[in-house]
């Protein structure tokens, strides 16, 4: 069977103007501007599997929301293939569409002036939902997500949690086979987080829905997908299992140690000589160093260094996903200098 | 076409998919019921639209007193400018402007905003044509301004400056389908500057321009007949007579029989160019939607 979604050779240009300087500069950008490309896409290749929850990942202005946009039907690129389910969806938006549900974290679907439920009864107009799966359907939604409570207040009125709620509900009223999420957590606290987090996990396995998810919180990664896509500078850096990219690099481990005496860097390297073990150059009584799992396990530092050292208290950790994918970019950036 | 197809569903495949005419006309039924909704919600702020309407044709009225006043009288005895007389004038200015508190409407300046905005984003992820949309919420505007701003108005200004209602009832029926046609054609109007913002950074003085050269292009701010022979001219071959002109004319009984059913004829005709127009429009400006952030 084919992948759900097909992504080929992907690319996007925005036309920006080139400014010359002073005024009288600015009166020839008037009459004879001068252009310069600028790509914010580059050759993107992927596919995904209907079913599939893929993390796509990346730093400000790398390309995701451009990619996003064009998935969506919204932008239409420069050059390159993009075949979802059979459709293309910039030519065929108003057939596409009718199969996707859209969250951007930074604005809103819903009809502001109106009340969530007058918003919720127009959508179901708008996708011709049956009656009985929008019965279904809302009573999933109060289920994981209590939008029962505010469904008669007007949108303007909800808070930040609530509307992010009632936006993902909105982009699933209609059961759609695809569902993308542009930054679904971005502002939101701690709690309203888990809930989302947790409604999507539940979604997923209830409906089956396809998701792909842009984001900057790593957190929404590593509780979501399996998958992850990383761009940088508008090229795919990084496609595969999370657990891959985590091996791939190693699973490096942190340990954090409190002396109770004053000690230099080098002191502890020597206690630790035989091991291969990196300490930070630090001096005084906190010491941080770091060591790959395959290559040496955490008791064996633990233990020379508790031997040789006044240990007041120890800390050990595993690096976690955002300092992997930091790694990813410098490497990236080195690659090209 | 709506019905989905009864062959298992294959999971790498979407259904082509459309929507029926009765649940496309029901779609857009509801977009002209919750703009109406809307409006009707936010009343209060629209009471003020009563007076300020009404102070405008005040003034229209006794500027034209005065200058009927200082005309000389022709044949008839009775004094005409521009081929109306004094009562004629006050009706034309009056119907007018009634008229305008019917069809006005603000797409040019939604629509830019949204796109300047980047919003336009969450209205093209949804199986509709904006444009319908817009057309549909702006006729559920009209039907609200009817009920709060026409009505009220002409109840006010009727007796207050003794207008000419025609004697010929048919008219009545006759203006409102011609008012009606003109609201389409200011809509799909607005539409059209609307999608400037594609192209052009700041939109402001654009819109502020149109806003003004429209009133005087429909002849809702001063009659045709008193304009240079070559400025009528012009106005024949543009699609805003249609939107005053035309129905203010049919009130007055200066068009009967054929010239009638040709002056409607023609603003039918340019409401179904213009909505055609502003369709294609819009669908080749998408293509250009600027994305704000990568």
């Amino acid at each position: 069977m084919a992948p759900l979604i097909h992504v080929r050779d992907l690319t996007r240009d925005y036309r920006l103007i080139k400014k010359r300087e002073g005024v009288a500069g600015g009166f020839v950008d008037l009459l004879r501007p001068r252009y310069r490309d600028l790509r914010a896409v580059d050759s993107v290749c992927f596919d995904i599997e209907a079913g599939e929850m893929v993390g796509y990942i990346g730093a400000n202005g790398a390309g995701k929301s451009t990619t996003i946009k064009m998935l969506t039907g919204i932008l239409t690129p420069t050059s390159g293939k993009v075949s979802v389910g059979g459709l293309v969806p910039w030519r065929d938006r108003l057939q596409y569409t009718r199969h996707i549900g859209v969250v951007f974290g930074q604005r809103t679907q819903l009809w502001w002036d109106l009340a969530v439920i007058e918003s919720f009864r127009l959508l179901r107009k708008i996708y011709e939902v049956p009656e009985n799966i929008y019965a279904e359907q809302m009573k999933v939604f109060d289920d994981l997500l209590g939008v029962g409570e505010f469904l008669h207040q007007p949108v303007r009125k909800l808070s930040l949690g609530q509307r992010m709620r009632c936006d993902l509900a909105a982009a699933l009223l209609h059961r759609p086979r695809i569902l993308f999420l542009d930054e679904p957590t971005i502002g939101l606290d701690v709690v309203a987080k888990e809930s989302v987090r947790g409604f999507l996990r539940e979604i997923r396995d209830l409906q089956g829905v396809t998701v792909i998810l842009t984001t900057h919180d790593l957190g929404d990664i590593e509780q979501l997908c399996r998958r992850v896509i990383i761009i940088d500078k508008g090229e795919v850096h990084f496609d595969g299992e999370l657990e891959d990219l985590r091996t791939r690099l190693g699973r490096r481990v942190r340990l954090t140690v409190d002396l109770r005496e004053a000690v230099t860097a080098d002191d502890l390297r020597k206690v630790t000589a035989d091991l291969p073990v990196t300490w930070r150059d630090r001096e005084g009584k906190n010491h941080v160093a770091e060591f790959r799992r395959a290559e040496v396990s955490g008791a064996e530092v633990i233990r020379q260094v508790v031997n040789d050292c006044q240990v007041s208290d120890l800390h050990l950790a595993e690096v976690d996903i955002e300092e992997i994918v930091r790694d990813i970019y410098r490497a990236a950036g080195k690659e090209k200098a | 076409m709506s019905e989905p197809t009864t062959e298992a569903v294959r999971a790498d495949r979407l259904v082509p998919w459309g929507r029926s005419w009765t649940a496309t006309l029901g779609l857009y039924a509801s977009f002209v019921r919750l703009s109406f909704l809307k409006f009707l919600a936010y009343r209060l702020r629209y009471y003020t639209g009563v007076i300020s309407y009404t102070i405008f044709i005040s003034g229209h009225y006794y500027i034209y007193s005065a200058l009927f006043r200082s005309g000389t009288p022709g044949p008839g005895g009775a004094v005409t400018i521009g081929g109306l007389t004094l009562p004629e004038m006050v009706t034309y200015v009056a119907v007018g402007w009634i008229g305008r508190s019917f069809y006005f409407n603000n797409i040019s300046r939604q629509l830019s905003r949204m796109v300047v905005e980047g919003e336009i984003a969450m209205q093209l992820i949804k199986p509709f044509h904006l444009q319908t949309v817009m057309l549909s919420e702006a006729v559920g505007e009209s039907c609200f301004r009817l009920m709060m701003f026409t009505l009220p108005i002409t109840v006010v200004i009727v007796p207050l400056f003794h207008l000419l209602g025609p004697t010929d009832f048919a008219l009545y029926p006759w203006t409102f389908l011609s008012f009606c046609l003109a609201l389409v054609i200011y809509s799909q109007w607005n539409f059209l500057i609307g999608c400037l913002a594609f192209y052009l950074k700041n939109i402001q003085g654009v819109l502020r321009a149109q806003m003004v050269s429209m009133d005087f292009l429909t002849g809702v701010l001063i009659p045709f007949t008193l304009f240079p022979h070559w400025f009528q001219v012009v106005v024949q071959w543009l699609p805003f007579q249609g939107i005053s002109y035309i129905p203010v004319t049919i009130f007055l009984g200066k068009r009967t029989g054929p010239e009638l059913y040709q002056a409607i004829g023609l603003q039918f005709a340019w409401a179904i160019g213009l909505f055609i127009l502003a369709r294609l429009v819009f669908k080749f400006s998408v293509r250009r939607v600027i994305a704000q952030g990568g």
